[in-house]
Formats: C-alpha cells, sequence, structure tokens
C-alpha cells in the first residue's frame, strides 16, 4: 500500500518540473498534469476498491509516517493513512480534479500563461489529495496552507486586472484570519497531547471538555475561514474573479470543503465539548441562510453559484453541528459533484455570451442544448428534487436535524432549501428562459461537454448511494424517511414553482419591488455590510494604526535615539565643544532645514572618536570600582 | 582536526591581507581572491557538517591559553546551534561576494572589508571563551561601518555612524557584565560560567545575576534588535549596499539571539527564567509593532527590515518559553530568516541595480516583465510570510508552540504572536499586489531579466528554503540535541 502516497505525489512533481521552466515550455508541457492527475485518479480507484474489500468502518487500513523533526527529543511525526473518509475524498477530488482538467485544457488553452496555470491547478490537486490522507493535524495544516496558496494564485491569476488582484489578496488574508485559530488550536493540542495525530488527539487521549471546548472552536475558526463561514465568508463571492474552472475545483468542489472535512475528522473532539457542536450548528444555520438569501439577488452568474456555495457549507456545517460526520460528508461529496458541474457549465456560458451577467443572457436553452441539459441536472441537484443527488444528501441532513431535536434549526434549514430552489429557478429563467439575447452564442467544444455530461451523469446516480456510504463509514445506513423525503420535496417544489411565477411567468415586477422597499434592498445589496465593516472597522483602522505606528517610530522612537545620541555629544569632551560651536555657527547661520538635519548628524560624527573613548572609559572606570570595591 | 575551525575562521584574513595589499590596476582581482577563499570556507564547514556527531555535544574543540595572567583562552568549539549559524554565515558570506560582482568603487578595500567582517562573524559563533567572543563582536563592527559608510546610499554617514555607536553602546554594557562574571567566577570560559560551580558562586553575590543579566541583554537585544532597541536596523539596511544588507540582516541580528542562547540562557539561568515573561512581552510587541510598521513602508528595503524586527521577535519568543520547542523554533527562525531575507535582499538588490528604485510605488509588475526575478521574490516573500513547506514555517510554528506550552509566557502572547502571522501576510502580500503583481511600470517596462550569474547566487537560497521547510530534521537534526542541553540547565533552576 505504499504507493498511497503517489496519489498526492504524482500532480506535486509536475507542478515541480513545470514551476521553474520558461514560459514558452511550460506551456508546452501544459498537459503534464492531468497526465499526472490520471495517474492520481487510477491511485484512487485502487485505494477505494482496497477499503471497499476490507469493509474497514473507521480504522485505517494502511498507516505510514516518518520523523519530521526530533523536538525536545521526542519526534515528531507526519503521516499519511488510507480510511473510508479518505477514499472518499480521494475519488471525489480525483473524479473532479480529471474532469476539470480536461475542461482546462480547452477554456484556457488561448492564455498566454496557460502552463502557469497548470503547473498551480497540479500543486493545489497535490495539496488537497495529500490533506485528506494525512493522518495528523500538523500535515493537514501545511497540506491547508499550500492550497490556500494556490487559491490566491488562481483567484490572482490575471493579476494585471485590479479586481482578481484585490480578491486575492482578500481570500488570502480572510482565510489566515481563521489559520490564527487553527495554529493556536494546534498550539494548545501539543502543549496537551504532545502529538498532532489524529489517533493520539482523538482517541488516546481523556479530554476535559473545558480544552476540548478550547481546541475544537479553534479549529472550528479554522474551518470557518477555509470554508467561507459566517462572519469569514466575505473571500468567497469576491474569489469568483479568478478563471471558472478553478473556481469550480478550489472554490466549489474541494478545498472550500476542506473545513468541513476537518470538522468531521475532529469530531470526536467537538463532541466532548458539547459547546463546540452547538457553535458549529449556529454558524452553520446563520451561513445557510445569509448564503442563500444574498444568491437571491445576485446578477453574476458566478456570484449566484458562489452564494450558493456558502449557502451549501453552512448545510454541511449543520449536519456536523448535530455530531453526523455522514450526513456533513455525503453532502460534501454530492456537492463537489453538482456545483462543480454548475461552474463549468456557467463557464460555458461565459465564454459563448462573453458576459458574467444573466440580465444579458437569456433563451440559452435552443443555442447550447447539452449545456442546458447538464447544468439543469446539476441545479436540479443543487435545488433537491429527486432523484438528483442533492435531495438524497440534503435529506440525510434534514434528517440528522429532526432526529437531534433541533426542531427550530430543522425549519430554518427548511427555509434554505426553499431559497436553494427558488434562487437556481431564478437563475436558470434569466440564463436559459426567454428570449435569446445573444443570437451568436454557441455550444461549447467537446473537451468542455464532456466533462460536464459526466459529472452531470454522476449527479444523476451518486445519490443512491446514500445507505452504502454510511456503512462504509461504520455507521448505520438506510434510505431516507419518507415523511422528511416528501416534506423536502414539497419545499423544494414550492421553491421551483415560486422561482417560475416571478422569473419565468413574471408576475411579480421585480424593479418595482426594489423601488417599494429601497432600504430593505439596500441592505441586501450591501451583502448584509459584513464587507463595508470590515473594510472600515479592521482595514482602515489597521492601516491607519500602521502610519501612526510608522510615525510614532520615526518621531519618537528613533527622536529619543538621536537626542540621545545628541546628548550624549554634548557631555562628550571639552575639545570637541569649540569645533561644534564653529560648525554649529556656521551651518546655523544658513540656517535652512535640510542643512539643520545635515548637521544633526554631523555633529554626531564629530564627536565618534571621543564618543568611543568615553564607553570604553566607561567601562574601566565600573572595572576599577568592582574591583575597589570586591577588595574592600 | 584540531586546526579546522581556526581555519574556518582566518581563512578569510588572508584574502582580507591579499585584497589590501593589491595595487590598483588589480583591484578587480580582489573579487577572484575573496571568491576562492570564501569557496574553500564554505568547503571545509561542508566538511565540519559532515564530520560533524549530532549526539557528540561540543565538538572540533581548540582550547589553548591566550592570555594566561587573567585566564583568557583561545577556545573555539561548535555544537549544533553553532555549526547552522556558522554554516549560515560562511554560504552567506560566499553568496554575498558573488553578489558584489559589479562592485568597482574601491575594490580591494571593499572585499578585504567584506573578508574582515567574516572573520568576525565565524569567530563569534564558535568562540567559547567571553573575552574572545567579545573581540570577535566587536571586530564586525569596523568592516560593516565602512562598508555602509563608503559604498552606503544617500544617507549613509548618519546610517552607518547610528549602527555604529548603538551596537557599541550595547556591547559596552556586555563589556561590564562579561568583566562582572569574571571578577565573581575567575573564568572567561563559557561552558566553565555554565557549569555547577561558576553558577554557586554567581548566586553567592545577591542581585548580581540579575544585573549581568541586564547588562548582556543590552548588548544582544540591541543587536537583534528587540523593541524600543530597533530603529538603528531600518537606516543601516535601507543605506547598506546589498551585500552588506544580505549580511546584516542574514548574520549580525543572530549575533545577539546567539548571545542569549549562548551565554545569557546558560549562564545564568535563573535570570532568564525570571525575565522570561519580559522579553515575551518585548518579542511580541516586536512582531506585532514590525508588522504593523512594516505595512506602512514605501521603501522595499525598508519594508524588510521591518519585518526583521517582527521574525526577530518569534526567535525571542522562542527563547523566552525556555522549552526545547521554542528555542528549536527560536534557532529555526535564525537560520530561515538568514536565508529568506537575504533572498530577499539579493531581489530587491536585482530589482535596484536594473530600476535605481525601491519605492514601491515607482516599481510594479515585474512577474509580467522579468518572471524570473518576479517569481523568485514571491517565492521569497511567501517563505517570508510562514507558507508551511518553506523554511519560514518551521520555527515560527515551533516558537508559537513553545510559547503556548511554557509555563513563563501567559498564553495571551502566544495569541497575540499568532496574530502576528496573520499581520506579516498583509504586508508581505500587499508589497506583492504592488512589486511583483500588475501592469509594468514605467520602471520596470524596459528591464532584463535574471543572468546566469544571479542564478547562481540565488539557487543554494532557494534550495535550502524547500529542504528545510519539506524536511524540518535537516536542520533540527543538529539542532536539537544542543537544545535540550539548555532546556536541562534551565529545568534546573525551576
Amino acid at each position: 500500500m505504499s504507493w498511497l502516497i503517489a496519489i498526492p505525489l504524482l500532480p506535486a512533481l509536475a507542478f515541480v518540473l513545470l514551476a521553474p521552466l520558461p514560459r514558452a515550455t511550460r506551456n508546452a508541457l501544459r498537459w503534464v498534469p492531468s497526465v499526472a492527475m490520471a495517474g492520481s485518479l487510477v491511485g484512487a480507484i485502487a485505494a477505494f476498491a482496497t477499503v471497499l474489500q476490507s469493509g474497514a468502518g473507521e480504522k485505517p487500513v494502511y498507516q505510514a509516517s516518518v520523523v519530521l523533526a526530533t523536538i525536545g527529543g521526542k519526534p515528531l511525526d507526519v503521516g499519511i493513512q488510507l480510511d473510508a473518509v479518505a477514499a472518499i475524498m480521494l475519488m471525489v477530488i480525483t473524479v473532479v480534479g480529471m474532469c476539470v482538467q480536461v475542461y482546462s485544457l480547452g477554456y484556457m488553452h488561448r492564455d498566454e500563461r496557460v502552463g502557469w496555470y497548470f503547473a498551480v491547478l497540479s500543486l493545489f490537486s497535490a495539496a488537497m489529495l495529500a490533506l485528506v490522507v494525512a493522518s495528523d493535524f500538523l500535515l493537514l495544516y501545511m497540506c491547508w496552507e499550500v492550497m490556500g496558496l494556490c487559491s490566491y494564485l488562481l483567484i490572482g491569476f490575471w493579476h494585471e486586472q485590479e479586481t482578481p488582484r484585490m480578491a486575492s489578496i482578500k481570500a488570502f488574508l480572510t482565510t489566515r484570519v481563521g489559520d490564527v485559530g487553527f495554529v493556536i488550536g494546534l498550539a494548545i493540542m501539543y502543549a496537551t497531547v504532545g502529538s498532532f495525530g489524529f489517533e493520539a488527539v482523538l482517541h488516546g487521549f481523556a479530554w476535559t471538555p473545558a480544552l476540548a471546548t478550547a481546541v475544537s472552536l479553534c479549529l472550528l475558526f479554522g474551518a470557518m475561514g477555509k470554508s467561507a463561514q459566517v462572519p469569514l465568508h466575505v473571500w468567497l463571492p469576491d474569489a469568483m474573479a479568478g478563471p471558472t474552472p478553478a473556481s469550480a475545483l478550489i472554490h466549489a468542489a474541494t478545498m472550500v470543503a476542506a473545513g468541513v472535512y476537518l470538522v468531521a475528522r475532529a469530531l470526536p473532539l467537538f463532541e466532548v465539548s458539547q459547546v463546540a457542536l452547538t457553535v458549529t450548528l449556529v454558524v452553520g444555520t446563520a451561513t445557510a441562510l445569509l448564503g442563500g438569501l444574498l444568491a437571491c439577488v445576485q446578477h453574476d452568474i458566478k456570484k449566484v453559484l458562489a452564494y450558493s456555495t456558502i449557502s451549501q457549507l453552512g448545510y454541511m456545517f449543520m449536519a456536523l453541528g448535530t455530531g453526523s460526520a455522514v450526513a456533513g460528508l455525503f453532502h460534501l461529496m454530492t456537492h463537489a459533484f453538482f456545483k462543480s458541474l454548475l461552474f463549468l457549465g456557467a463557464g460555458v456560458i461565459i465564454h459563448a455570451v462573453e458576459t458574467q451577467d444573466m440580465r444579458e443572457m437569456g433563451g440559452l436553452r435552443k443555442l447550447m442544448p447539452w449545456t442546458t441539459a447538464a447544468f439543469t441536472a446539476g441545479a436540479l441537484a443543487l435545488a433537491g428534487v429527486f432523484p438528483f443527488s442533492g435531495f438524497w444528501s440534503k435529506d440525510e441532513i434534514l434528517v440528522s436535524l429532526w432526529n437531534g431535536g433541533h426542531y427550530v434549526v430543522f425549519a430554518l434549514a427548511l427555509f434554505a432549501a426553499f431559497l436553494t430552489a427558488f434562487y437556481m429557478t431564478r437563475l436558470w429563467f434569466r440564463v436559459f428562459g426567454g428570449p435569446a439575447q445573444k443570437a451568436d452564442a454557441s455550444e461549447g467544444h467537446g473537451d468542455m461537454i464532456v466533462p460536464m455530461v459526466f459529472l452531470g451523469a454522476i449527479t444523476l446516480v451518486v445519490g443512491f448511494s446514500s445507505p452504502y456510504f454510511a456503512t462504509l463509514l461504520g455507521e448505520k445506513g438506510g434510505w431516507p424517511d419518507l415523511a422528511v423525503a416528501l416534506g423536502s420535496s414539497a419545499i423544494a417544489a414550492s421553491g421551483i414553482v415560486a422561482g417560475w411565477w416571478v422569473f419565468g411567468k413574471k408576475a411579480v415586477d421585480t424593479e418595482a419591488l426594489k423601488a417599494r422597499f429601497p432600504q430593505f434592498y439596500g441592505i441586501f445589496a450591501n451583502k448584509f455590510y459584513f464587507d463595508r465593516t470590515y473594510e472600515f472597522v479592521f482595514v482602515e483602522s489597521y492601516r491607519r494604526l500602521s502610519d501612526a505606528l510608522w510615525s510614532f517610530d520615526a518621531a519618537v522612537i528613533d527622536g529619543a535615539v538621536n537626542g540621545f545620541g545628541r546628548a550624549w555629544a554634548a557631555v562628550a569632551g571639552g575639545s570637541w565643544t569649540f569645533d561644534a560651536r564653529v560648525i554649529d555657527g556656521a551651518v546655523n547661520g544658513l540656517g535652512t532645514g535640510v542643512r539643520w538635519i545635515g548637521a544633526r548628524v554631523r555633529r554626531l560624527q564629530v564627536g565618534r572618536v571621543q564618543t568611543y573613548q568615553r564607553l570604553v572609559m566607561a567601562a574601566v572606570i565600573v572595572l576599577v570600582l568592582w574591583i575597589a570595591l570586591k577588595g574592600a | 582536526m584540531p586546526y579546522l575551525l581556526t581555519t574556518i575562521v582566518f581563512l578569510p584574513l588572508a584574502a582580507v591581507v591579499i585584497c589590501a595589499m593589491l595595487p590598483k590596476d588589480l583591484a578587480g582581482a580582489a573579487k577572484w581572491v575573496a571568491a576562492t577563499f570564501m569557496a574553500i570556507d564554505v568547503v571545509l564547514v561542508g566538511w565540519l557538517v559532515a564530520a560533524f556527531d549530532i549526539k557528540g555535544g561540543i565538538q572540533a574543540v581548540v582550547d589553548v591559553p591566550w592570555v594566561p595572567q587573567i585566564a583568557v583562552r583561545y577556545h573555539l568549539g561548535v555544537d549544533g546551534i553553532s555549526l547552522s549559524m556558522l554554516a549560515l554565515s560562511a554560504l552567506l558570506g560566499l553568496i554575498a561576494v558573488v553578489a558584489s560582482w559589479k562592485v568597482e568603487k574601491s575594490a580591494g578595500t571593499y572585499f578585504a572589508m567584506l573578508m574582515l567582517l567574516q572573520v568576525g562573524m565565524n569567530g563569534v559563533f564558535v568562540a567559547l571563551d567571553l573575552v574572545l567572543f567579545y573581540v570577535f563582536w566587536e571586530l564586525v563592527l569596523v568592516p560593516m561601518y565602512f562598508l555602509i559608510a563608503m559604498w552606503g546610499g544617500e544617507r549613509r554617514q548618519y546610517a552607518s555612524l547610528k549602527f555604529f555607536l548603538y551596537t557599541l553602546a550595547g556591547s559596552v554594557f556586555m563589556l561590564v557584565g562579561i568583566i562582572a562574571l569574571y571578577l565573581t567566577t575567575g573564568t572567561f570560559d563559557v561552558l566553565q560560567l555554565a557549569g555547577p560551580e561558576a553558577s554557586r558562586a554567581i548566586a553567592a553575590v545577591p542581585g548580581l545575576a540579575g544585573w549581568v543579566f541586564l547588562a548582556f541583554f543590552l548588548g544582544f537585544a540591541v543587536k537583534v534588535p528587540i523593541w524600543p532597541l530597533h530603529t538603528w536596523l531600518p537606516d543601516a539596511h535601507v543605506e547598506a549596499p546589498t551585500a552588506a544588507s544580505v549580511l546584516l540582516a542574514g548574520i549580525m541580528l543572530k549575533m545577539g539571539a546567539y548571545g542569549f542562547i549562548r551565554i545569557a540562557l546558560p549562564v545564568l539561568p535563573g535570570a532568564a527564567r525570571a525575565s522570561a515573561p519580559w522579553i515575551a512581552a518585548l518579542a511580541v510587541i516586536s512582531i506585532v509593532y514590525g508588522a504593523a510598521v512594516a505595512f506602512a513602508q514605501k521603501d522595499v528595503k525598508k519594508l524588510i527590515a521591518y519585518s526583521s524586527v517582527s521574525h526577530m521577535g518569534f526567535v525571542m519568543l522562542g527563547i523566552a518559553s525556555g522549552t526545547a520547542a521554542g528555542l528549536d523554533g527560536a534557532v529555526a527562525v535564525m537560520f530561515s530568516h538568514g536565508l529568506v531575507t537575504g533572498l530577499l535582499f539579493l531581489m530587491v538588490g536585482m530589482v535596484y541595480d536594473r530600476t535605481h528604485t525601491r519605492q514601491i510605488a515607482d516599481l510594479s509588475g515585474l512577474s509580467s516583465k522579468v518572471p524570473a526575478i518576479g517569481g523568485i521574490f514571491a517565492f521569497a516573500a511567501f517563505a517570508s510570510l510562514g507558507l508551511p513547506g518553506l523554511s519560514g514555517f518551521v520555527g515560527e510554528f515551533l516558537s508559537l508552540l513553545g510559547s503556548w506550552q511554557s509555563t513563563l509566557v501567559p498564553h495571551w502572547m502566544t495569541v497575540v504572536a499568532a496574530v502576528g502571522v496573520l499581520l506579516a501576510a498583509a504586508y508581505m502580500l500587499w508589497m506583492v499586489q504592488r512589486v511583483i503583481l500588475g501592469e509594468p511600470s514605467e520602471a520596470v517596462s524596459r528591464i532584463r531579466d535574471i543572468t546566469p550569474r544571479e542564478v547562481v547566487y540565488v539557487l543554494p537560497l532557494i534550495v535550502l528554503i524547500v529542504v528545510v521547510g519539506v524536511y524540518w530534521g535537516s536542520l533540527l537534526r543538529f539542532v536539537d540535541p544542543a537544545v535540550q542541553g539548555i532546556v536541562t540547565i534551565l529545568a534546573r533552576v525551576a
């Protein structure tokens, strides 16, 4: 099983090979990462088969570790493992990754930096694959950060433009706010357990509730940054400035789900601390609602999908908050497939109509039949319509909420489900419905269509794996509860009908509503004022603080140093006084400010030899005094 | 190999003599002389590293009387901590020479100064006698003063003098401390001073340990530099020529931190423990303050200078923690900061040579116009902001682990220090944003990309940054056994 390491290593090697090459060579070798990814895909299938054969449940079927360093004589290990969760994640990442690679070959081939794009995509895949096979929180964190770098590089891929440039820095810093929590969590873990290994931390240590709460909340904070949970969600909509296939892989299917993965892994620790579970539930609920509400008012097709991702990630956190890793991870999986599908579809659409604004689209169902079909499958899955995958996974989350007795949250989750169906219907009618606005829009190339159709097929069938998924993870699996399934289907249907009524039939004039309730609309248009508040409270004040400290440094601290230097020079010797007077007098006679500064410098210089002597003398005097005192 | 350390330390002195005596029309040969001697030096250090027994304590020892009347000895030796610093010093020394290839103004004197500096830097890290240590410590000042004052930028007179006086003032306190220790214990030997006999003698004089620690603290703190004794650093950095900046940040700042680890902690463990919370507080202020002020800078070099203040804060935090993780982290930050900041200064030097500006406002779009320079610059920036997988992360992370673990450092300080990691990303990325990304600016629009000579001197740094960052043990296997010894001494007085 030592081949497991090859799964993340292959894409890593592809990056190492491509990164140092000159641009033209790199562009020519842009297929290398796809080959590496194909290798990883084969490895992931083999890994999945191994896990299926062993029927392992929670226990890893393979583990290996190396000593990263010895600290205070104790080895600090990092390692990899293969268990059911890892195997499923490997499958998700490699399948979506492969689709995105193939799609990108078509989507990005005209870009002058296409080689760099594939290199970074490959590094990202390596980090994400290593993250899910990591057997300890340290390796997980290291991969986590490398993914952050790749996300930064891809968001800012077109860095000549202002928007991607600013979006990339915002993404990196916002997620790093969460990482501060993560790092502190790791520090507590290390000080308490003395290890980062999953086994040692999660099962091999008797945590007190207080410490477990502290560590869990720190990890949760890290996860909230990466998975764009309220209040650290602000970076994800902006991240849509990157190339669309990169958004599909990183900002929809995999990296943003890493936070969910982290919490799912650490769930035994969260369960020791009930507080952390409750916080997870609250954060998830708030995020699911906020994302859903804001998705309803976006005009940029990618931003609708981005807010939808935020909302769905919130859904996953809700599942985790009830203590159900299975429901969270199942939704992670189905979401990865259908959301990457939606993004890939959005990419084709954006290519065809050369805009991201849905108000300038419309009628594409006739011009782009394949894309319409695939996209619709994804949209139905997202809306939670039977038999598409989202139906099954959303259902499991609702069941886990109901069974956990979280009835209020259950109701809110239903509302979020309604919103999901509503905004996706809105999107569908805006993009595909109505008369065609751009008659020359045409279907995408085969290399872009094939991955979408493939993902669409997965979306259609993967939901039926629901009971087996749970069994594989070592829990009791079963078909969904009929009552909940009917209820959620009714909700989805009502959302679709409402969406059709407003945006298909146009029975409601949305512009008139906007005009009628401007304050209400303003709150939405300003994204609930999160960005504005952060800009004002953190960014602007930090900028001001930074400038103030810089002035303080120059005026007060350095002023004191210069003042001290001058004072010292002033007492530094008789012979010097005369020189200084002559020089000073002459300079002061000239009197300009610039020269005055020069004079200060010169004064110090004049005192140089004397100062040196004085300092040495001082030392000698102390020495003599000491001998004298000691002698006495 | 009894003469190995002596050879490593004084080999550059031979280069000093040759370079200084070169006739004017042969001054161009000085760089070859310096490069040859430094290359041999690096090979010898490599040999020392290869022959080093990781569990063997202090090695390659030379210990002969020097001034027998007052028990001053010529005592050299290396443990894992000194070895890593010595290796860094030799490597950066060689790189500094190659990076100075285009220096033509009084080239003979320039390379003589560079080599004289090397003697001092090498010596500091291997001296085990306080007088010897002090001699090397002060020896460093003189060539650095001239390097800045003669080959520096516009305000070089002010900067060089400030640097000289400031660090001199600090080291005078250290001298007082050294003398006090001698008068109390009758020895200048660092190892003996850390032993039980000397500890008893120091403890016998009430209050002595505290005062001596303070004296050493002032000497070392200026050099590190710890807030608020840092303002000489930005001036010196900005005005110094590239090679001097590299050595200043790469090696000289480490001398102060090394002094804490080699002398202050083992010799005065009680005082070190007692003052740990205060040192940690200053370290945390340095981290946050340095990062915040770096954010406001308009000159790239000054930004990097303030980032050094911030990074050295992590070194001091690790030292204050007194834990194995913290001290391992401190040395790892020292080593990594040498590589990373060295690389950053080299990149700024390359850009400055081509554009004649270091103003952030004048620079933009390096990665579009000169992708190799822009790419390596960005690489260095990410290493600096502590990206895992590169060397910068190792030390900062361990330093945070150690300080949380430590009973001497309050938890809230660790939390504030962890925020410093976020702030580091802020100033670095904001610099990357403006200098490396975007459309090429006027100043950047006509420059050419990296030359083979430049690749040669940045490549070893890049490789080491990755190696140490991926396999921490490559560095820590040397450092950790030595650190354990210090932790044991500190634990004894707990």
